[in-house]
């Protein structure tokens, strides 16, 4: 028999927006700022509230609600000891995430305070030599860097930008996770297949001028944009 | 010290078997001890080309296996001295060779003193083109001027690279060597095939040598003698260059370019 459907437990990670204010005003200005910095990164990302106040206003978490919606961000769920705030949550739709977790986590929170907003740095990954059909190298969660050239038959990937130094004669992907603002550099750009946070193109579609020189491929307006840069 | 040096290229027939005969016996003219192993179980080869078919006995599956001994295995050459031939077996199937016996046989080897071990790859990048490679420490790749050629040969570098003794061991790299074999200048010119350039371009290996597209390996071949034998041939004088070169000496390629035919060759077009 085929299976219908399969819950497992996941180990999905969410992105966490800890609320430091009651003044639902402030801090609707507060994340509009942040996401006017980098507007493609929040797209369509699951949110969990953390309110780190008390005394919220029991519409507080509604409008919160509905203004990551706006933003195109999807409010999933709180996490929260406060049985007030758990009853609002039901109201305003919003799954209660248990304290097991919070627990567990907090060592590493009270880290995170510390180092303030900085993004955690991951440098990029780099790869000496050629990169041989048949071959593939994946970047997570960062840059690729590839000294050599990526040959025919053979995939790089990262979930950050690609920088190649030889030729591009195989297969090429930026931003695999959905990341639209990364780009692919390359000394020469042959490829059988370019693609940045899932949009592609063949190796007959690119046209014969983009293949020769030093270039970037970005996304503009849902379509590969290819510059030559000398 | 040692050395073992594999001869491979992904695709069949490009001429591993023809390299792997003329190399070994260019090194043993030079006055080293060497031995020559043929990993193409089941087709067995090499040892028509060195024209030792009639002598073997004993195979380098019955060495692996413990059937026979390394000294009852190894085939003296009868023009050379220095060189041994360990044979293929004809009957037996890929899977009789062992990663341990192999690795017991090139021990034995090296114990006996000899200085090249080199090692004949079956086609393929499947187990026995790697048993054959893993235990390298320099390798020739094999390749012909065509797409097909490189990209296996691409394929194996990579292989080479990750699964040999050397990378999991991280001893160092295996050192690689281009061969570059059935070149054929006139038809590289007229863009039929690729040219050295572009190889090397693909590949990023060094060029040990290109050999030419000659008649005198077939002959050679039928005749059971390797193709260096022959003095006047220009693929034997190709070799000899490879094996000087892989020695160490700096000798300027040839063999690149086409032969630019006389007037006298044009009107009466020979
Ligand atoms: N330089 C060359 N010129 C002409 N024919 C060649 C040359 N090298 C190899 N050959 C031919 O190519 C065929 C395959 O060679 P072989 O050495 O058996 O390849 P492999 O061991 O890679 O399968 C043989 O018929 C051989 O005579
Ligand atoms: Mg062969």
């Amino acid at each position: 028999m085929n299976k219908i459907i399969d819950l497992k437990g996941s180990i999905l990670s969410l992105t966490v927006l800890k609320l430091y204010s009651n003044d639902i005003e402030q801090t609707k200005q507060a994340l509009s700022d942040k996401i006017n910095q980098a507007p493609d990164f929040f797209v369509g990302i699951p949110v969990v509230l953390e309110p780190q106040v008390d005394n919220l206003d029991p519409t507080f978490l509604a409008l919160m609600v509905e203004f990551l919606h706006q933003k195109q961000m999807l409010p999933i769920g709180i996490r929260t000891q406060d049985e007030t705030l758990k009853e609002h949550a039901n109201y305003a739709g919003l799954a209660v995430f248990g304290e097991e977790s919070q627990v567990k986590k907090r060592p590493q929170q009270q880290e995170s305070k510390e180092c303030a907003e900085a993004p955690s740095l991951k440098t990029a990954l780099v790869v000496q030599n050629a990169v041989r059909s048949g071959q593939q190298v994946y970047a997570k969660d960062r840059d690729l860097i590839v000294l050599g050239s990526v040959n025919p038959g053979a995939e790089v990937i990262a979930d950050g930008n690609v920088h190649v130094y030889g030729t591009i004669r195989g297969k090429v992907f930026a931003g695999s996770q959905g990341e639209t603002s990364a780009r692919i550099f390359a000394q020469k750009l042959d490829p059988e297949l370019v693609c940045i946070a899932g949009l592609y193109q063949l190796a007959e579609d690119i046209e014969p001028a983009h293949k020769n020189g030093f270039i970037e491929v970005s996304l503009r307006n849902d379509q590969l944009n290819f510059k030559l840069l000398d | 010290m040692s050395r073992v040096v594999v001869v491979t290229s992904g695709k069949g027939g490009v001429g591993k078997t023809t390299t792997s005969a003329s190399f070994s016996t260019g090194l043993a003219l030079k006055g080293y001890k060497v031995a020559v192993i043929d990993f193409d179980v089941g087709l067995r080869n090499l040892d028509l080309i060195m024209g030792c078919e009639r002598r073997v006995v004993y195979d380098f599956v019955n060495v692996v296996q413990g059937e026979a001994t390394l000294q009852q295995a190894l085939i003296k050459d009868k023009r050379v001295d220095n060189l041994y031939i360990l044979a293929a077996s004809q009957t037996r199937d890929k899977d009789a060779l062992t990663q341990e016996g192999v690795e017991r046989v090139i021990e034995e080897l090296k114990e006996a003193g000899f200085d090249y071990i080199v090692c004949d790859s079956p086609a393929g990048i499947e187990k026995g083109a790697q048993l054959a490679l893993y235990f390298a420490d320099e390798a020739l790749i094999v390749t012909n001027p065509e797409v097909s050629s490189v990209r296996d040969s691409d394929r194996i570098l990579g292989i080479l690279q990750a699964k040999s003794k050397r990378a999991e061991s991280g001893e160092g790299p295996i050192v690689e060597h281009l061969v570059l074999t059935r070149y054929n200048p006139a038809r590289v010119e007229t863009g039929e095939m690729l040219s050295v350039e572009d190889v090397i371009d693909l590949l990023s290996v060094n060029l040990l040598g290109a050999i030419p597209e000659s008649e005198d390996v077939l002959n050679a071949s039928n005749a059971g003698s390797p193709v260096i034998m022959e003095e006047k041939s220009q693929a034997a004088q190709a070799y000899k260059d490879i094996v000087d070169r892989f020695l160490g000496e700096e000798i300027e390629h040839r063999f690149l370019t086409a032969e630019k035919k006389g007037l006298f060759q044009k009107l009466f077009g020979k």
